[in-house]
């Protein structure tokens, strides 16, 4: 039921393990581009079960959100419960030890048990049922388990149909591995359409690891993803970058960042392999490198990733237009059909 | 004890006129030798008290889970019976949420709240669902007297704007027989006395004026059946009998007090006629009489609005002249707070007021408590930022020998107050896979 004439940005719903920076790097991506009013960051929803992973998920989505307020709320992170808990990256727990001047941690862990997470069919349930008709967009930075699962939870396939306009997997081998029957649902029985993005886009595209110390570290002293970053790896690095990639995309389809293959059909093999069959009915697409794009790419990841926080505009139907705040570039790559 | 005559359940004293007054379980309703043990086993009762606007959310859970410690200060009053609560946190309900229909929470949140679904937005069409007690009264309401019975204690119009373009119809009434088709709650507690101790209809003004010229008392009416059955009984029975037509006597006490006392009730309106001006005798009058429907089984199912969602009552008897729902949106304003505060500790100590009648009345081996799961919460957790998740929602009573109670449980954030409807369907002997949004059963609350 929709009651008023135009649409607030488009819902972002964000899926993962979380065994990656990237990951990490593409939620900041998400809510850097909600800030910009391109689309209102809903919910992260992880597939596997590690508490410690969810606290800092919960951590970064409540830095970004900050308490819940009037009207609104800060959902919890969507947690699986099956499975095995991963390894957990220091990334993910060295932050939480940063202390300010007054010696307090200047991150809170909240999530301690499963009970602060939430089951992850019910909240992609229920945050569909709040999204405007085909203004949602879904982007898959891991595993496809979770996503399975939501297509087995009664109503979820028809909310997806009516909801979402396109559904952007970043995807590689291990991760379609990790989970093929999940892999082969999700292509098989997805609603609507899916461009993929394959590991090369990442790798072609490194993040700028200095960024964290420069830019980072300029807009906002203490940034749960800047003080992840550092504690991922060594630095300075250039992490690979797919999921930002997806991220990007799902959120700016319009703005050419990338160029997409032809229609297609995408099958997972029992295997793991996939196969691509070209077909102009095919709901299925991939996301193709434009070396001509790199140098914008990259510095829209560090103006969106660094930025700080901001609340998603406060959308009123009828002045839903008047609220975007500055026109969009021409239209270079459409967006799936 | 064996007694010498086996009375069956379904017994009334009856009397002239429309006087009809049903019985309590007695040991000589019991045929076997076990006389204390309730044939079949003591029915389940099963009620919702609905308060509105929400709570001040840190004076109302612990900060612990698990087997209760020091009550929280709104639970307080109900320290004497902490051993029989079941505190239950977090409990979400989605369908009150906005969704894509804009402001209305108080009306959304009362009307999906037994029902389970996004009501519709309108003032005109009226379009909610079966709300999940009256699914149960369909399926076990034939068994007694009443299917149900709807209470309230404030306005219960069913027309007008109540709540952002919500129909008064969402914030005044908790059960629907319908989709459009909600239930009123009964205000007025000589109507609800008169409905439960004659034909079940009100008396008419010429009956009522009649009975009233005479000051006789309903037991009046009955004497003669009373002394009748008397004689029939053992001594504990007897002595069961008059503490339940002394506690129905007590009622009409109330009522009479109420009736005679013409103060203005608040908003600044004339006291309908039996109504009490003040709102802990009201509640009394309306919570005895619970007590007494389900000691007698008259019914098994009451929903209790104690006021409408997004009321605007001021609480003059706690020195707060402003009204209940401007207060909520407190804007974390200590002293406004502190108001809003005392009003949840208000209601809730007219609810332990209620407790402690069903804590004392005994049935079988327990008492009617144990057979009941009576249900205390509201729609909105945060009234300040009219939230919908962590619901405040306690269960007073085992249910049968099935809730643990004496405990506060922490399930997991978002699960679906439509999942603990599932649960308490089943232990109405109703059972179905699905209920507005749920997701399952809820787990964990039984003593296994």
């Amino acid at each position: 039921m929709q009651l008023a004439k135009g649409k607030p940005s488009a819902g972002a719903f964000f899926d993962s393990d979380f065994s990656t920076i990237d990951s990490v790097l593409a939620v900041a991506v998400l809510f850097g581009m909600q800030g910009k009013n391109d689309c209102r960051v809903n919910i992260l929803t992880m597939s596997r079960p590690n508490l410690a992973i969810a606290g800092f998920a919960d951590a970064v989505e409540r830095f970004y959100k900050g308490p819940a307020g009037n009207f609104s709320q800060v959902p919890p992170i969507g947690m699986r419960t099956e499975g095995a808990a991963g390894e957990t990256s220091p990334a993910f727990t060295v932050p939480f030890q940063k202390k300010n001047a007054d010696g307090k941690p200047v991150y809170t862990n909240q999530v301690k048990t499963v009970i602060e997470t939430g089951d992850p069919n019910t909240l992609i349930r229920n945050y569909l049922e709040a999204q405007y008709d085909q203004n949602a967009f879904f982007v898959l930075g891991g595993p496809a388990t979770n996503l399975a699962a939501a297509l087995d939870f009664a109503g979820i396939p028809d909310l997806i149909a009516e909801k979402i306009k396109y559904l952007v997997i970043s995807a590689s081998d291990a991760r379609i591995n990790a989970d093929i029957a999940a892999a082969r649902k999700v292509f098989a029985e997805w609603p609507t359409p899916i461009v993929v993005c394959g590991h090369e886009i990442g790798a072609n595209l490194p993040f700028p690891g200095a960024s964290i110390d420069k830019e980072f570290a300029e807009a906002v002293h203490d940034n749960p993803i800047a003080d992840a970053y550092r504690a991922y790896q060594t630095m300075p690095y250039d992490a690979p970058s797919g999921d930002l990639a997806a991220s990007l995309y799902a959120g700016r389809p319009q703005e050419g960042y990338f160029k997409l293959s032809g229609n297609g059909t995408i099958s997972v093999g029992g295997d793991g392999r996939t196969a691509f069959t070209a077909s102009a009915a095919g709901k299925h697409q991939y996301l193709i490198f434009d070396p001509g794009q790199k140098d914008k790419i990259l510095k829209t990841y560090v103006e969106l990733a660094s930025a700080k926080p901001a609340p998603p505009k406060r959308f009123k139907a009828d002045a839903a237009v008047d609220e975007k705040p500055e026109e969009k570039p021409k239209q270079e790559t459409p967006p799936p059909k | 004890m064996i007694t010498k005559k086996t009375l069956p359940r379904r017994t009334f004293l009856r009397g002239v006129g429309s006087a009809a007054i049903a019985l309590p379980f007695m040991d000589a309703m019991a045929p076997a030798l076990k006389a204390s043990t309730i044939p079949g086993g003591a029915p389940v009762r099963m009620a919702f008290f609905y308060v509105p606007n929400g709570m001040i959310m840190d004076s109302w859970n612990p900060s612990y889970e698990g087997k209760f410690q020091e009550l929280p200060r709104s639970l307080k009053s109900l320290e004497p019976f902490k051993d029989d609560i079941l505190q239950i946190s977090n409990l979400t309900h989605n369908t009150g949420r906005a969704l894509l229909d804009g402001p209305g929470d108080h009306g959304r949140c009362c009307g999906s709240y037994l029902t389970g679904v996004q009501v519709k937005k309108s003032l005109t069409e009226i379009k909610a669902s079966v709300s999940f007690d009256q699914i149960v009264a369909n399926e076990v309401g034939g068994q007694t007297r009443f299917p149900s019975l709807e209470l309230g204690m404030e306005d219960a119009r069913q027309a007008g704007d109540c709540d952002s373009g919500y129909s008064c119809a969402y914030t005044n009434n908790l059960a629907w027989r319908g989709e459009s088709q909600p239930l009123p709650p009964m205000l007025d507690p000589r109507a609800l006395f008169e409905r439960l101790f004659g034909t079940g209809q009100p008396m008419t003004k010429e009956e009522r004026a009649r009975q009233a010229i005479y000051r006789r008392s309903i037991l009046d009416f009955v004497t003669e059946s009373t002394h009748k059955l008397e004689s029939s009984l053992g001594p504990t029975d007897r002595r069961k009998l008059d503490e339940y037509l002394s506690a129905i006597r007590q009622v009409e006490l109330q009522l009479e007090r109420a009736e005679k006392d013409t103060r203005p009730i608040e908003p600044g309106m004339d006291k309908p006629y039996g109504i009490p001006a003040d709102f802990s005798e009201h509640f009394k009058l309306m919570s005895d009489m619970v007590t007494i429907a389900f000691q007698a089984d008259q019914t098994r199912i009451v929903t209790f609005l104690m006021t409408r969602e997004g009321s605007s009552r001021p609480y003059r008897e706690l020195d707060i002249p402003d009204g209940h729902h401007p207060l909520t949106h407190h804007r974390n304003l200590p002293d406004l707070m502190e108001k809003v505060r005392k009003i949840n500790e208000y209601h809730v100590r007219q609810f332990a007021g209620f407790i402690e009648k069903m804590k004392a009345t005994k049935e079988g081996d327990g008492t009617l408590l144990d057979n009941s799961m009576i249900v205390y919460g509201a729609g909105l957790s945060d009234g300040n930022a009219h939230l919908h998740e962590d619901l405040p929602t306690i269960i007073a009573g085992k249910g049968g020998n099935y809730f643990k109670t004496g405990r506060r449980v922490v399930v997991r954030r978002e699960t679906p107050m439509c999942n603990l409807f599932l649960t308490m369907m089943d232990r109405m002997g109703v059972h179905t896979e699905k209920f507005g949004d749920s997701t399952g059963r809820l787990q964990g609350l039984d003593l296994g």
